[in-house]
């Protein structure tokens, strides 16, 4: 039977699918739903999560017919490219991704039993790992960097055009945030260090100095932290996932600082100010 | 005077034999029969593993906390169970042999009334040639974080790579597990990252190359058939997750894999897809598969009645559906709920000492025919819980008489709760913090994925990690029967 397809903004389809249990008659009239609904919408691929059965099953339409793979799972994946991809959930919208293009593939047939299938084609390649991500869970858009989501949902109401794909879609090994905390850091060592100087014989001219030191170092310390949690955030919304650009990371490094520079400040005021 | 007697004390036996000793009134016993000497809070041994913890933050004397309860404490193993008794006596007992305070080899019989089986696994190295030294213990090949010792050994032939590393040495390190069968896969997880962390911190990560190996045939499955992750605002799937996670850290992975075969310096590998493959290591901590800790058991004869009691694989038959047959007839039903066992009502099983009925996730087999998936978990949270409601029942069955109504903790109506460390630190920690609900997919209650969505999912960031390290804190304190012990949730 021809089933209504899910489209964007349509959520119902975030959720992981159940693996095929079974593969009598529920099972058939899932892979008959599929193949109904790709005749009437002329679809190349369909997965069943898209017609709103929770399950992992997915239909291509290889030359004439309609192959079924029941709880597919690419066991290796190999050589990364730029695909640029039109689903129907996204209303036909090109969304470059990257997708691998050698990939092995485990599945069951209408039979129940395991099959495996070898893909060195890059739009072969790209409709399983597409449809794959369908059953998990995964659109072409989660597939984006956050910012990048962002944008394309404002493409997909019109506004403005779908991202283009960026390198940097991970977080980077050596961000530039570290060097608003490097900075900060020698500034607090030497805050530190001027809190021993009264235990030498240090003239009152020369800890005044220090003082001024410690006067001046405390705003910079605070302003750099600043900066580091405007930027952390600025950074982080480049990345499509970055666990050390964390909201909750950045709070943590700003707070340790500035909780450090108070109390190097204070306890200055009254240890190496000599007025 | 009822004798009950707990057979194991961790997580799971520790936690059955202290409720028990609460609830319980002076006039019964409570026996506790381990071959340690000492309580392992075994989800930090992760940390031990990479050097920020010492043993001794992970561990804990049992003697004297069971004396100042009032347990009677046996460092011993267990060797038999004999739940009819012997030609002399009906009386059901079991037999032990001390590993510890000083009778070292001396064997003994215990009488008991009831008896609770929470032994735990045994570490099946030997599974896997080489991963074992053919003794049942870890092999010279490669490490693991299975317990505090061991832990402390990953920590220092890590330190030993990372010293290389930092004169130049470029080293391969590989964390995973060491068979197709293998659960835990959470605990390699969490290595494989804390690993990454502080080579980080050491300033060595670019002198290695570290790669994933494991069983899951998708990544973030788990062993729990995968789940949601909240990242940044969005709902994404574990498997996503798991696979930016990877690559972000510059970690490549090989999944769907039985590792058939451990040598120096190289493991050997089937892929579900029926390839055949080889990584070379320098490090490797590879996980072992669980078996039972090979309990006997004999009938007042003396015949072995072994395999009524216990599953093939070692684990103690308990109220469970064994016959449940091909994957598409499991039922949430089939779960154990009152741990019991079928034919001895007086014997119980929690924790990983009782068999499941099948597996969690989803059977597979490689083409070869070669079984490769992930056993079903069972540590952590629902082992306590379990330990506590059989703890429960006994109680109940002695306080109340043999009518009294069992307590359940079935897994298919439980949640769990697991925060898995990525990185320890007090600002740069990083931990995701999962829940599933329930444990055991329910097909029937939830169609297609078998979960309640809304109960189901997880979260990484800085704040996991300081859930991980109160969690740390407070298990240890409970565990150590420490004023308003019982008011900590298992």
């Amino acid at each position: 039977m021809i089933q209504t397809l899910k489209y964007y903004p349509d959520t119902s389809i975030n959720v992981n699918a159940g693996p095929v249990r079974d593969f009598k008659e529920s099972y058939l009239l899932i892979y008959e739903d599929i193949v109904d609904t790709m005749k009437e919408k002329e679809l190349t691929a369909l997965s069943a999560i898209q017609i709103g059965h929770l399950y992992q099953l997915m239909v291509i339409k290889e030359d004439k017919e309609y192959v079924a793979y029941a709880n597919p799972r690419i066991i290796t994946q190999k050589n990364i490219f730029d695909s640029t991809e039109i689903c129907s959930y996204f209303h036909n919208h090109p969304i470059t991704v990257k997708r691998y293009q050698t990939l092995s593939i485990i599945y069951e047939d209408e039979h129940g039993n395991m099959q495996t299938k070898k893909v060195d084609n890059k739009e072969e390649a790209s409709t399983f790992q597409r449809m794959i991500d369908y059953l998990f869970n995964t659109t072409l858009i989660d597939r984006l960097p956050l910012h990048q989501k962002e944008q394309a949902a404002r493409a997909m109401a019109g506004k403005g055009d779908m991202p283009i794909l960026e390198e940097n879609a991970f977080c980077p090994p050596e961000s530039k945030k570290v060097y608003f905390v490097s900075v900060a850091d020698k500034l607090l060592f030497f805050m530190l260090v001027s809190l021993f100087l009264p235990l030498f014989n240090i003239s009152k001219e020369t800890l005044s100095s220090w003082f001024t030191y410690d006067k001046v170092a405390f705003p910079m310390v605070i302003a750099l932290m600043v900066g580091f949690f405007i930027f952390a955030n600025y950074e982080a919304k480049k990345f499509k996932q970055c666990t050390s650009c964390q909201v909750g990371n950045n709070i943590g490094v700003v707070l340790k600082r500035v909780i450090f520079a108070l109390v190097c400040i204070v306890s200055a005021y009254f240890i190496v100010n000599p007025n | 005077m009822a004798r009950l007697i707990v057979m194991g004390g961790g997580v799971s036996g520790h936690t059955a034999a202290t409720f028990a000793r609460k609830w319980l009134g002076d006039e019964h016993e409570v026996v506790v029969v381990t071959p340690n000497s000492q309580w392992n809070w075994i989800p930090s041994n992760i940390w031990v593993g990479v050097g920020q913890l010492a043993k001794e933050d992970v561990v804990f004397s049992l003697a004297p906390v069971y004396e100042k309860a009032g347990i009677d404490f046996k460092q011993a193993k267990a060797v038999s169970i004999h739940p009819h008794g012997n030609k002399e006596s009906d009386k059901e007992y079991i037999t032990i042999e001390y590993t510890g305070q000083d009778k070292e080899g001396q064997t003994e019989v215990i009488e008991y009334d009831y008896l609770i089986n929470a032994t735990g696994p045994k570490l099946n190295f030997d599974a896997t040639p080489g991963l074992g030294n053919g003794k049942g213990h870890l092999g010279e090949h490669t490490v693991s974080v299975c317990t505090a010792d061991h832990a402390v050994h990953a920590s220092l032939e890590l330190n030993q790579i990372f010293e290389k590393a930092k004169k130049g040495e470029r080293q391969k390190i590989l964390v995973g597990t060491g068979h197709g069968m293998c659960t835990c896969q959470g605990a390699a997880f969490e290595y494989i990252f804390n690993i990454e962390h502080e080579a980080n911190k050491a300033g060595v990560r670019d002198m290695l190359d570290i790669k994933w190996i494991s069983n899951e045939s998708f990544m973030g499955d788990f062993g729990m058939g995968g789940l949601h992750m909240k990242v940044g605002g969005y709902v994404v799937s574990s498997k996503l997750f798991a696979e930016s996670l990877f690559a972000e850290r510059d970690v490549p992975w090989i999944i769907g894999a039985h590792v058939n075969k451990v040598e120096a310096g190289k493991v050997s590998y089937e892929l579900l897809d029926g390839t055949m493959g080889e990584e070379e290591f320098d490090f490797a901590m590879l996980i072992p598969p669980f078996a039972g800790v090979g309990l006997k058991a004999y009938d007042k004869e003396g015949a072995d009645i072994t395999s009524n009691i216990f599953a093939p694989n070692g684990f103690m038959k308990v109220d469970a559906k064994y016959d449940a047959g091909a994957y598409e007839n499991w039922k949430a039903s089939d779960w154990p709920r009152t741990y019991q066992n079928p034919d001895h009502s007086n014997m119980f099983a929690c924790g990983i000492a009782f068999a499941p009925p099948h597996l969690i996730s989803k059977p597979a087999s490689s083409v070869n025919g070669t079984p490769i998936n992930p056993t079903p978990p069972r540590t952590g949270m629902p082992a306590g819980i379990i330990g506590k409601a059989v703890a429960h029942s006994v109680c109940d069955l002695i306080n109340k008489g043999k009518e009294a109504h069992l307590h359940e903790a079935s897994m298919a109506e439980m949640g769990a709760a697991c925060v898995a460390s990525a990185g320890k630190g007090l600002t740069s920690g990083t931990a995701a913090a999962m829940t599933v609900y329930p444990v055991v997919p329910d097909f029937e209650k939830y169609p297609g994925t078998g979960r309640d969505t809304d109960y189901t999912f997880g979260e990484i960031g800085l704040a996991g990690h300081w859930i991980k390290h109160i969690l740390h804190h407070m298990f240890i304190y409970k565990a150590k029967l420490k004023p308003g012990w019982t008011l900590i949730p298992e």
